[in-house]
């Protein structure tokens, strides 16, 4: 419970800091765009990234991971630098397919660490979206010397009109998402109420723990 | 006379590269207004450039070009392709930018 407080009370913070800035949706938004995204995983997991996108096929950028397990109580925090990567993007007539990529570098701690330790992490995201239908898996592995995890995450949406350029986006999304490396047990599953428009981009909803999941993102 | 008319029909409604008011592009992969901001933003840091236009139910891309300028087909491609999109087809015509999105808030709402 303290953990979904302090968290909860986090999230309107980093709202905060990221809405003067603008933001995006997948790990590279557009040439010379940066983005800005906030997560809060359902009292599990935190990260901030923040990218900037040379060209269209890459982004650099910095990140933080925050985990607090549910099962030993320990928490893993990695701070990294990361190099996105666009493999393959489909451009269909009326859908658009993405193959991401990425691998972070950086320091980790644990719960009881005095001192950082070298760690990385790689990982891949597969996306097919129409204007009315969008499903995601994506695919996170962390390694250190202290910890191993991965982090599988599915998304599938259905938009209940067909948004345009200049309209409000909304979708509704269901996210199921599997840590392992002493995490979380089990599956986590979540309804969440997606809102976009130009450059802001809010989704959240409830876990079936009652927990709360959110994002924002930004692109400018 | 024939050649007067001509000249006349072609000013009415004649559009050539130099004096273009508008110039369509048909855009793939034209799902998410969310990603296709990269490519107005890229359209508009043309010095040619005088209003961007997308929309989506179309796959429609739309850039009105300054008072005798126009942005060539090579850089329009590049400029989409650079964001991350397909263009299949580049069309100028003489209507006004401001006109076509009239036009589609119109058939939005029909």
């Amino acid at each position: 419970m303290n953990r979904f407080l302090r968290c909860a009370s986090s999230a309107p913070v980093l709202l905060a800091a990221c809405v003067p800035l603008s933001t995006f949706a997948k790990p590279i938004a557009f040439a010379q765009g940066t983005t800005v995204m906030a997560e809060y995983g359902a009292g599990t997991m935190r990260e901030l990234q923040v990218f900037y996108a040379p060209r269209y096929f890459f982004s650099l950028g910095l990140g933080h991971l925050a985990l607090d397990s549910d099962i030993d109580a320990r928490s893993r925090d990695f701070t990294y630098a990361r190099l996105n990567y666009l493999v393959k993007r489909w451009n269909l007539e009326s859908a658009q397919a993405n193959i991401f990529s990425w691998g972070s570098l950086g320091s980790a701690t644990t719960g009881t660490d005095s001192g950082g330790r070298l760690a990385w992490n790689a990982g891949a995201q597969f996306d097919y979206e129409t204007r009315w239908v969008y499903g995601s898996l994506k695919s996170d592995y962390y390694s250190s010397s202290a910890f191993n995890h991965r982090i599988d995450t599915l998304q599938l949406g259905v938009a209940p009109y067909a948004h345009d350029y200049a309209t409000l986006a909304t979708w509704f999304v269901v996210q199921a998402r599997r840590y392992t490396g002493q995490i979380h047990e089990g599956t986590e599953v979540a309804f969440l109420l997606r809102l976009f428009k130009r450059g802001a981009w809010i989704e959240a909803g409830p876990t079936t723990d009652g927990h709360i999941q959110a994002m924002f993102m930004f692109n400018f | 006379m024939r050649t007067l008319y001509s000249a006349m029909f072609l000013l009415t409604f004649g559009v050539s590269a130099a004096s273009a008011a508008t110039i369509e592009m048909k855009v793939n992969g034209l799902v998410c207004g969310f990603c296709a901001q990269g490519i107005e933003k890229t359209l508009r840091k043309n010095p040619a450039t005088a209003d961007v236009l997308v929309s989506l139910e179309d796959r429609l891309v739309a850039v009105a070009t300054k008072e005798g300028q126009d942005i060539s087909d090579a850089d329009l491609k590049h400029a989409l392709t650079e964001s991350g999109y397909e263009v299949k087809a580049i069309q100028r015509t003489a209507t006004p930018l401001e006109d076509l999105r009239a036009h589609l808030v119109k058939k939005a709402h029909e």
